[in-house]
């Protein structure tokens, strides 16, 4: 196990990171939302069966129109959906629904904080189209529009980019997913969080929903503990009777090892998980059932308005109850200050201001914008830990350049490109973003230096095997987490070029680093055969 | 189709995770050994159940005869004797000096006297000496079979001119360890036939000679066999492995680790593998684009040295803001002819043919081969391979570009696939991991452009599309 935690803490981007390194960015919606699929797929077709069962038991007794409508009534309560005689609608779940999402696809329509203008085409044989071209360069030249440079400013300490700007953090998280909130798992979303945990605001944040399973996992592997022990310590006393009772205790207990009855009750994780799941369920359908008695008695009418019954899991939360202090605290809501602020990568903020000009970044001692290159010069050196002073020069490898590379060579393909310190590797791709689907390939970065220049003395042969190497079991290891999170691994060499004798601007030096991508991931060759 | 398998079986999460463990991975209950029919007798015909893990050690006398007894389990079925039916075995002779000219029955060598040499040379030249009178046998075969039959011999074994079948020592040793193989010492070492060289296949009675000479026992065999023509304990375990699966492995060119290509022109490291993003736009087309280009971006201002690449100016769409930033320049899988297979170096280099047992083999002409295995022994090489070795590894391949139906629809399936692909076998003192490796040309995929972005339902990150 220390093992394994060295090797992961080996990985390359984590340890020159260290602000970083405490907070894991990433997905915000993990895996609540699988589970819960799973809860109402099981919910689902136990009722919808339940259903078709009662139904067809109605019409073979021929039963009156009136008992049909109050069985049908019944059946929708326990259901939890209205139902219409002889057809089956879409299955639906039947505990209290999930407020909507937002709008995932129009909040992040743009794939980055940069505008565009889209200009109609121009097609030959219709001279309209020539004047709405026309007419639309003239509004351009009379108005030209504007880009919005962004602007943050650059944290020595951490050495990260810091954005407080409201408007910019938005725009910067919802074009392209940049950055991450400094008191947030991803999203900048500490206020929001905050107000639902005052019971301010309806509705419960992933952070809360991972708590709360954490809690309960936790729990029940306490009480699988208490349990592992209350038998050790049963089966102790029980040895100990039998060596007080005499010789037979030593055939009394091989018979005990031989025989497999014992260690089959005993407590599993698994085991509570399915125990109170059923129970929870029961307790949901006893409720339902209690309401829609009780409602029966007022008017078939109001039952397919409210589908939606006190349900169990409900009651954990104690956002129902502040539900009516809403209006009261309007005024609340403006005493709340946000404490949180963006934080950008020195790849991304670099990758903001060089390659798409959306940002700017000041300097917090002067308050004067750094220029591209002293920028660039800047984020190079703290890429060292500690600090490379002013006076010594930069290498061709250092860590800045080689991670810049690959994550300027993946943005420049559509991918959102976020860390990967959680899984132990440096980047995870996104396709579009972290909200719309997980990512499935996560990237590790391992310099190359297959330039002859780094051949030619010992020196340079030393440092440049020094650099590449990386053990077998270090890959294993990375391989194996990245199969459990199922994610594809993906092995980014970056070809070094050797040091140059001119001093080239920043395009020139990033155009000679070379990247090529390998795909790894576990051959099992039961599953080939055909 | 490993892909479709794969993507199908990824698609929940209860079968995800049961892939992932293994059970082969997990230490085993050998108290099931007790259970096996085998062993005790024929009528029990229940299945063996898994009992509960223990996590920690407790004072419990349960715990501890569990333990023991678990531990007899397993040395009563390691102590069980192997009996195999000398009826369906076949007899087989060794011969240390390989199919070279001695090994040639007696009078076989005196028809054709020119060809032979004298015995006690051919030792040296087994190396180095072109392969014999049977055009197929390798000099590396040195066991030969007078009377093969038997299913073994479809996928294994070289027939020289008379008909005796010729076996590799990873395939003598192989069938020896599985029961289907008699290994005798020659007569020229146990001295106990009356002819000098090796005992004649079928010019004698067989059967005297089956009964003079001498078994070899299997410890015997592996002293013999292993460490012979490259041979080593890892690359034997990879194919006794494959091959009780069911697979087909023949020897690639790039067994032998001493040979080299011929020509050592230095091909590789050439930069027309890599995309030159910034010069992409040389030539009159590259004209007439800068010059649209110019009208559509009036106040162009892009600049790589300081500005940002995409410029201040009016971008028309993101097609054209990715376009321009493409400044890395990546590599391109198919831009690179296939290189020698002896290019390359040597633990990274591919010694393995394998085809799936449902790939039709005939030994005389075989077909392009459905995976390509390079053995790494981890305590020689501790290091994971360089681009260097992992790109010629790779490029020693054919392209297998992701074709099909499914891989046109699926961009995460292309990408895994990739355009070559080997399998790494990483050997570390007996743990055997398979790793496929492929050239993934991420930069052929501009995921910008497709508009099929996930939407919805994140499953496990493979998306489907919601039937409506």
């Amino acid at each position: 196990m220390l093992t394994y935690f060295s090797e992961l803490k080996g990985g390359y981007a984590t340890i020159e990171r260290p602000e970083l390194a405490w907070s894991l960015s990433g997905n915000p919606l993990e895996k609540n939302c699988a589970e819960d699929s799973l809860d109402r797929t099981c919910q689902t077709r136990v009722t919808s069966s339940h259903c078709s069962r009662l139904l067809a038991m109605a019409r073979e007794t021929d039963m009156q129109p009136s008992h049909l409508k109050a069985t049908m009534s019944a059946i929708e309560s326990a259901a939890g959906y209205p139902l219409e005689a002889g057809k089956s609608h879409p299955p639906r779940a039947a505990r209290a629904p999930r407020p909507p999402r937002p709008n995932y696809r129009n909040i992040h329509r743009f794939p980055l904080p940069v505008n565009v203008h889209h200009v109609p085409s121009v097609i030959p044989h219709n001279p309209l189209s020539i004047i709405s071209v026309a007419l639309s360069y003239l509004t351009f030249l009379v108005s030209p529009p504007h880009q919005k440079v962004y602007s943050a400013c650059f944290d020595s300490a951490t050495s990260s980019v810091h954005v407080t700007d409201e408007k910019t953090i938005r725009a910067l998280w919802e074009m392209g997913f940049f950055g991450k909130g400094s008191l947030s798992r991803s999203e900048p979303n500490w206020l929001e969080q905050e107000k639902k945990r005052r019971g301010l605001m309806g509705g419960s944040t992933v952070e809360e929903a991972t708590r709360k399973r954490r809690a309960e996992r936790r729990q029940l592997k306490l009480e699988r503990a208490r349990h592992e022990k209350l038998a050790v310590e049963e089966r102790l006393r029980v040895e100990a009777a039998a060596r007080e009772s005499g010789s037979q205790s030593g055939l009394h207990v091989v018979e005990a090892a031989d025989s497999t009855a014992t260690p089959a009750e005993r407590f599993s994780v698994k085991k509570a998980m399915e125990a109170r799941f059923l129970e929870r369920r029961q307790q949901a359908m006893q409720n339902r059932e209690a309401a829609s008695s009780s409602d029966q008695q007022q008017s078939l009418g109001d039952l397919t308005n409210s589908p939606s019954s006190p349900s169990a899991n409900s009651q954990s939360l104690p956002v129902s109850e502040h539900t009516d202090h809403i209006l009261d605290d309007d005024l609340d809501l403006d005493t709340i200050e946000n404490e949180e602020h963006l934080q950008l990568s020195n790849e991304e903020t670099f990758f903001l201001v060089y390659a798409l000009g959306a940002l700017s970044i000041v300097d917090r001692a002067s308050n004067a914008i750094i220029p591209t290159p002293a920028l660039f010069d800047l984020l190079r050196r703290h890429s060292y830990y500690p600090r490379r002073p002013e006076n010594r020069p930069l290498e061709v490898d250092d860590p800045f350049m080689i991670s810049y590379v690959v994550y300027h060579h993946f943005r420049s393909l559509g991918w959102v490109v976020r860390s990967g310190v959680k899984f132990g590797t440096d980047y995870l791709l996104y396709n579009r973003g972290p909200v719309f689907s997980h990512a499935e390939f996560a990237v590790i970065i391992i310099p190359s230096y297959s330039h002859q220049f780094w051949s030619s003395t010992e020196a340079l042969k030393r440092h440049a095997a020094d650099k590449q190497s990386r053990s077998w079991w270090w890959l294993h290891c990375v391989n194996r987490v990245q199969a459990q999170v199922k994610k594809s691994l993906v092995i980014c060499y970056v070809d070094i070029p050797p040091p140059s004798e001119v001093a080239a601007d920043v395009g020139g030096q990033l155009n000679r680093y070379r990247v090529r991508e390998f795909l790894l991931r576990r051959w099992v060759p039961n599953r080939t055969r055909d | 189709m490993a892909d479709a398998d794969e993507d199908a079986v990824r698609g929940t999460a209860v079968e995800a995770t049961q892939i992932e463990t293994d059970l082969s991975d997990e230490t085993q209950d050998f108290r099931l050994l007790n259970h096996l029919n085998f062993l005790t007798d024929t009528s029990s015909s229940s299945l063996p159940r898994r009992g509960e893990k223990d996590f920690e050690p407790n004072p419990t006398l349960l715990q501890a005869d569990v333990l023991s007894s678990s531990r007899q389990a397993m040395h009563n079925a390691l102590a069980h004797p192997r009996l195999h039916n000398p009826k369906n075995q076949v007899i087989a002779i060794y011969a240390p000096d390989g199919p070279g000219t001695s090994a040639s029955p007696p009078h076989a060598s005196s028809q054709i006297s020119l060809n032979s040499s004298p015995p006690s040379s051919t030792k040296e030249q087994n190396t180095v000496k072109p392969p014999g009178r049977g055009a197929m046998v390798s000099p590396d075969a040195c066991v030969y079979v007078p009377n093969p039959k038997g299913q073994y011999f479809k996928s294994m074994g070289q027939a020289d001119r008379k008909g005796v079948v010729w076996l590799l020592p990873e395939e003598a040793l192989y069938l020896l360890e599985r029961g289907s193989l008699n290994i005798r010492w020659p007569a020229s070492i146990t001295g106990g036939s009356t002819s000098s060289g090796p005992d004649e296949p079928g010019a004698q009675s067989s059967e005297d000679d089956d009964d003079l000479s001498i078994p070899m026992s299997l410890q015997a065999a592996y002293t013999c066999l292993i460490g012979r023509g490259g041979l080593t304990l890892e690359r034997f375990a990879v194919f006794s492995s494959l091959k009780r699966i069911g697979y087909a492995i023949v020897r690639a060119p790039g067994w032998n680790d001493s040979r080299t290509a011929d020509d050592s022109s230095d091909t590789h490291d050439s930069p027309n593998a890599y995309t030159q993003p910034l010069l992409r736009g040389a030539g009159l087309a590259g004209i007439f684009g800068r010059i649209f280009k110019w009208i559509n971006d009036p106040r162009c201002t892009s600049s790589l040295a300081a500005g940002p690449v995409i410029g201040y100016g009016i971008h028309r769409s993101y097609a054209d803001i990715y376009q321009k930033l493409a400044l890395i320049p990546w590599y391109d899988p198919t831009l690179t002819p296939q290189r020698d297979p002896l290019d390359t170096t040597a633990p990274f280099r591919i010694i393995f043919h394998v085809y799936k047992p449902s790939t039709p083999i005939k030994k005389t002409a075989l077909p392009t081969p459905d995976f390509r295995i390079a053995v790494i022994n981890t305590r020689e090489h501790d290091s994971i391979p360089t681009l260097d070795q992992l790109g010629a590894l790779l490029e020693s391949t054919p392209l297998d570009v992701p074709r099909g139906e499914k891989m046109e629809r699926h961009l995460y399936m292309r990408l895994r696939h990739g355009y070559r692909n080997v399998i790494m076998v990483v050997v570390d003192q007996g743990v055997t991991s398979f790793l496929r490796v492929a050239d993934a040309a991420f930069g052929k995929e501009r995921i910008y452009e497709a508009a099929n972005a996930p939407m919805g339902a994140k499953k496990g990150g493979n998306y489907r599309k919601k039937k409506r």
